[in-house]
């Protein structure tokens, strides 16, 4: 058999021609395909998470139209008992608004006036304040004042009586003197 | 035998010389292998620019659905907020004493020869339990009977409605004021009733199941 010898010339031409094939094996997958798949990689995953996003925000729809739906009853009351708030400081139209829906219950010269502001607890009623008032009725009559706390108690559905007091006066037996300890609940304006 | 001289032998082993020229072939493939790489390259770039024009597509939908879920999400999380708000209204509103109904069963416990002076009444915060202090006086030959009268009767009155009803004297004593009731005088007793009830009905007793009569043969 006969070898092959390679002279000095060859040689170098065979160490040149395989840093040449080594070099360029290098340069394409670093600079050309290595960057062509990370960019393609990255291009899929964006597709993928658009997708997903895309179905999620889908049903994220549905939902919010189920959801429209069934909230509509609590839509409707949420929107009667912010209308139980008017317009304004409370200060300035609860005392008259007590004032004359006591008069039209025949009792005359009530008095409200405000004993305290609380924020609510619960997270829900962010919006929402709650007022303790002290009314004062000195002309009161205790069935007047039955039907006009149920009345108040029917018609208001945020007002809620905590502390009812009746006294007898003597000077004027055709009257009771009646406190009430009132607290509401009310939009915060 | 003819001797025969090869003149082009020199030229003959240059010419070969040059095509096993490593080289050359070195050169020659690698342009071959360089080609295939460019190949396969161009295919990858095409299917990049397909997966591109795919992405595209994908990213206009999603700015058209993004404005409509921001909304929508936003419109949820309202919606959200209303219903919890209205749950802890309602729990408010079902949670109130109603006076009303106490003071007509109080009234209707008056009998013509007590009379209320004082009614001193509030629902506690703790357990929105409802503690109420009625002052008062009665006539009568007996007068602390006719006290012990109405207090039995708001009692049986108070438990037709609510629970947990506690009617108990905090005082009681006769006074020296004679009373003219029906034209007729009677000494007066003067009372303090303490009353606390919880304002949630009690719960209907549930019968027991009427037992099997064992049959005797």
């Amino acid at each position: 058999m006969k070898l092959t010898r390679f002279n000095k010339d060859q040689i170098q031409k065979i160490i040149l021609s395989s840093i040449g094939f080594v070099a360029l094996i290098y340069c394409y997958f670093n600079f050309f395909l290595g960057p062509l798949n990370k960019s393609r990689a990255s291009m899929t995953q964006a597709i993928a998470d658009l997708q997903a996003k895309t179905a999620s925000s889908k049903t994220e729809m549905k939902k919010t139209a189920n959801l429209e739906v069934q909230a509509k009853a609590a839509t409707s009351n949420y929107t009667t008992l912010k209308a139980t708030t008017p317009e304004g400081a409370p200060i300035a139209w609860f005392p008259p608004k007590m004032r004359t829906f006591f008069a039209d219950q025949r009792m005359d010269k009530a008095a409200a006036r405000l004993e305290s502001t609380a924020d609510y607890k619960q997270p829900e009623l962010s919006d929402w304040i709650k007022d303790t008032w002290a009314v004062e009725l000195p002309q009161g009559d205790y069935n007047a004042l039955g039907a006009a706390i149920a009345k108040l108690e029917n018609t208001e559905p945020l007002l809620a009586v905590e502390k009812i007091v009746i006294h007898a006066t003597p000077e004027e037996p055709q009257y009771q003197q009646v406190s009430l300890i009132v607290q509401t609940t009310l939009l915060r304006r | 035998m003819a001797l025969q001289l090869n003149l082009l032998h020199e030229e003959i082993s240059e010419h070969r010389q040059r095509q096993r020229d490593p080289l050359k072939l070195g050169v020659m493939a690698l342009s071959a292998f360089g080609a295939l790489l460019f190949l396969y390259y161009m295919w990858n770039a095409y299917q990049t620019i397909q997966i591109k024009s795919h992405l595209n597509a994908v990213e206009s939908e999603w700015r058209k659905v993004e404005p409509r879920v921001t909304a929508a999400q936003k419109r949820a999380e309202e919606l959200r907020k209303i219903i919890d708000s209205t749950k802890v209204l309602d729990d408010i509103i079902d949670g109130r004493f109603y006076w009303a109904p106490f003071l007509a069963k109080l009234s209707h416990c008056v009998a013509p020869n007590v009379q209320l002076i004082a009614l001193d009444g509030g629902v506690a915060e703790a357990n929105n339990s409802i503690t109420v202090t009625i002052e008062g006086t009665g006539a009568a030959r007996e007068p602390r009977a006719a006290a012990e009268e109405f207090r039995q009767l708001l009692f049986e009155k108070l438990e037709e409605s609510y629970s947990e009803v506690k009617v108990q004297f905090k005082n009681l004593e006769d006074l020296d004021t004679i009373v003219n009731v029906g034209g007729v005088a009677m000494p007066s007793a003067r009372f303090v009733l303490n009353l606390t009830f919880n304002p949630k009905p009690a719960p209907a007793k549930v019968s027991a199941p009427p037992k099997k009569i064992a049959k005797t043969k």
